[in-house]
């Protein structure tokens, strides 16, 4: 309870500040403007059918990325992590890759795909899928072998070994996983769209930003932020439930 | 569903039984012309210096490893893959599944066969929960492994390996991780539920006062590769009571064992 006011406190603080320090000239109010002004200019780009379009053409590229990315990802993942031959082969290969900044790669999607919906989600898919291809598989390799072996000695077919004693015991694992990968998804989504698009949040932001339109840009960057933490909290409260698994 | 013991029947029958290891860096032999036999009924100690191939031995006497020479015949047939109705197996660490219940725990072998034989659920729950009684853990059913302490974990993990009943019981170090008194608790309390249920039991440990206070007949293996360099009979009357353990045929026999475990290399 003590710790909820404190947390209250801080971002009371925050907000506070952000209003009373541009309004006192304390920071220069064309590069932060005040949190009042922001909101307003929320609501009235929240009106804006063109704002609704962006929202849409981002949403759709996030999920149609990390639909792709999860079971692409995850197939991958078990498969290094049980075939002994394959992960021998391809993990070192997969480390080196993930240590690249996937950016690098932006401008390649762009001669391939364009500057088009496919090019924002093929780049995501690609860097979300390294994410959680490495997670799948440490999460294969978390299952202790001795819940196998006492499901073995109990008669289990492969199946109900896979359904009952993995699934489970991945779990608090995969859902981890799966909100690091959106973090990941999301960015590579946001970054594709800065650098190069017609439509979507990012191009909006990019604009605004160049534009100097300050208060647009917080007021995106406020829409951003609430959607990418409403996911990552959802993930969390279902961790949660099962962090007692974790052994 | 009782399984009516006969004490001069055979329960398992190992022949010559060998096993070698091929790993990386070469072969290890582990076990070597092992042959013993089990009555129906009895409970057999097996002890011996870490790494000779206890375990080893008894992952085949249970079908989950397969032996590279040799015949184990478990009341007459074969054993070649795991078979919980005829053998039920205890490991070492509790290893019970952290999302499951004390309960849910315990019926987890039932509920694998469940989908195949008709046996409703509230029957497996009542098997169950009948399990939880017998090692004491009544009124624990609804907790989760990380709320038992280790000694109620091992309890859970016996009522796990009784549930389905199987006339024989293999126990690879089942208290090596409880302190001493929980330890002495627990062995007394193995042998109440054995005493009750007639169990064939294959008991390994590396303590001999566990092994003499458990056992009908205690076998002693060599370093790796593992035979079988002694069987001690151990003909202290039943029950046993913890008195027994400071009586000179206990140190005798216990002594036995040690000279035994010594001459080992
Ligand atoms: N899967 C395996 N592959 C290769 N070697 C193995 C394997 N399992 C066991 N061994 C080797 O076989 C020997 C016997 O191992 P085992 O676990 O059966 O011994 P143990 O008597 O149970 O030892 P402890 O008393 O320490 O539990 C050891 O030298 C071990 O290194
Ligand atoms: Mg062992």
């Amino acid at each position: 309870m003590k710790i909820l006011l404190a947390r209250l406190a801080l971002l009371a603080l925050v907000l506070a500040a952000w209003e009373l320090m541009p309004r006192h000239e304390i920071v220069n109010p064309l590069l932060l403007p005040p949190l009042s002004d922001v909101l307003a200019m929320l609501g009235e780009l929240l009106q804006r059918p063109q704002v609704h379009l962006a929202i849409g053409v981002t949403a759709a590229e996030v999920a149609v990325a990390f639909l792709i990315a999860v079971p692409l990802g995850a197939a991958l993942g078990v498969l290094i992590a049980e075939n002994e031959y394959l992960g021998e082969v391809f993990k070192p290969v997969l480390f080196y890759v993930f240590s690249i900044p996937k950016s690098i790669f932006l401008p390649m999607f762009i001669l391939v795909f364009g500057i088009t919906f496919a090019q924002k989600v093929a780049y995501a898919a690609f860097t979300t899928t390294f994410v959680v291809m490495l997670s799948a598989s440490a999460a294969v390799e978390s299952v202790k072998q001795d819940y196998l072996l006492v499901a073995r000695s109990y008669g289990a077919t492969r199946m109900q070994i896979l359904l009952r004693v993995y699934v489970p015991s991945m779990m608090p694992l995969l859902l981890e996983a799966l909100r690091i990968s959106m973090i990941f998804n999301f960015t590579a989504v946001m970054i594709a769209e800065m650098y190069a698009s017609r439509a979507g949040i990012g191009h909006l932001i990019a604009g605004w930003g160049e534009n100097f339109q300050m208060r647009q840009l917080f007021a995106g960057i406020i829409v951003l932020a609430t959607v990418a933490i409403l996911f990552n909290e959802t993930v969390r409260y279902f961790e949660a439930r099962c962090s007692t698994w974790r052994t | 569903m009782q399984h009516v013991a006969h004490l001069d029947e055979t329960a398992i029958e190992v022949a010559n039984l060998s096993h070698i290891y091929a790993g990386a860096q070469g072969t290890v032999p582990a076990l070597e012309e092992i042959s013993m036999r089990v009555g129906s009924g009895r409970f057999t100690v097996i002890v011996g210096p870490s790494g000779c191939g206890k375990t080893s031995l008894l992952m085949m006497l249970a079908g989950l490893r397969a032996q590279s020479q040799g015949t184990i015949l478990c009341h007459g047939r074969p054993i070649s893959d795991p078979d919980p109705k005829r053998v039920g197996v205890i490991f070492q660490e509790a290893s019970l599944y952290p999302w499951l219940s004390a309960l849910d725990n315990i019926e987890f072998p039932l509920s694998l066969r469940g989908a195949r034989e008709r046996e409703t659920r509230q029957q497996r729950r009542a098997r169950a929960e009948a399990m939880l009684r017998l090692v004491g853990l009544e009124g624990f059913g609804e907790r989760f492994p990380y709320e038992l302490s280790g000694g109620m974990k091992q309890r859970v993990s016996i009522a796990r390996g009784l549930v389905q009943d199987p006339p024989v019981l293999l126990m690879d170090e089942p208290f090596a991780a409880l302190d001493e008194q929980t330890r002495m608790t627990m062995g007394h309390e193995l042998l109440r539920i054995w005493s009750t249920m007639l169990k064939t039991v294959v008991f390994i440990t590396h303590s001999l006062t566990e092994a003499v206070y458990l056992a009908d007949e205690v076998l002693v293996m060599s370093a790796r590769p593992g035979r079988i360099i002694d069987r001690i009979a151990v003909n202290l009357p039943r029950p046993r009571t913890y008195e027994m353990m400071a009586t000179d045929v206990f140190g005798q026999l216990r002594d036995r064992i040690w000279q035994q475990i010594r001459k080992t290399p």
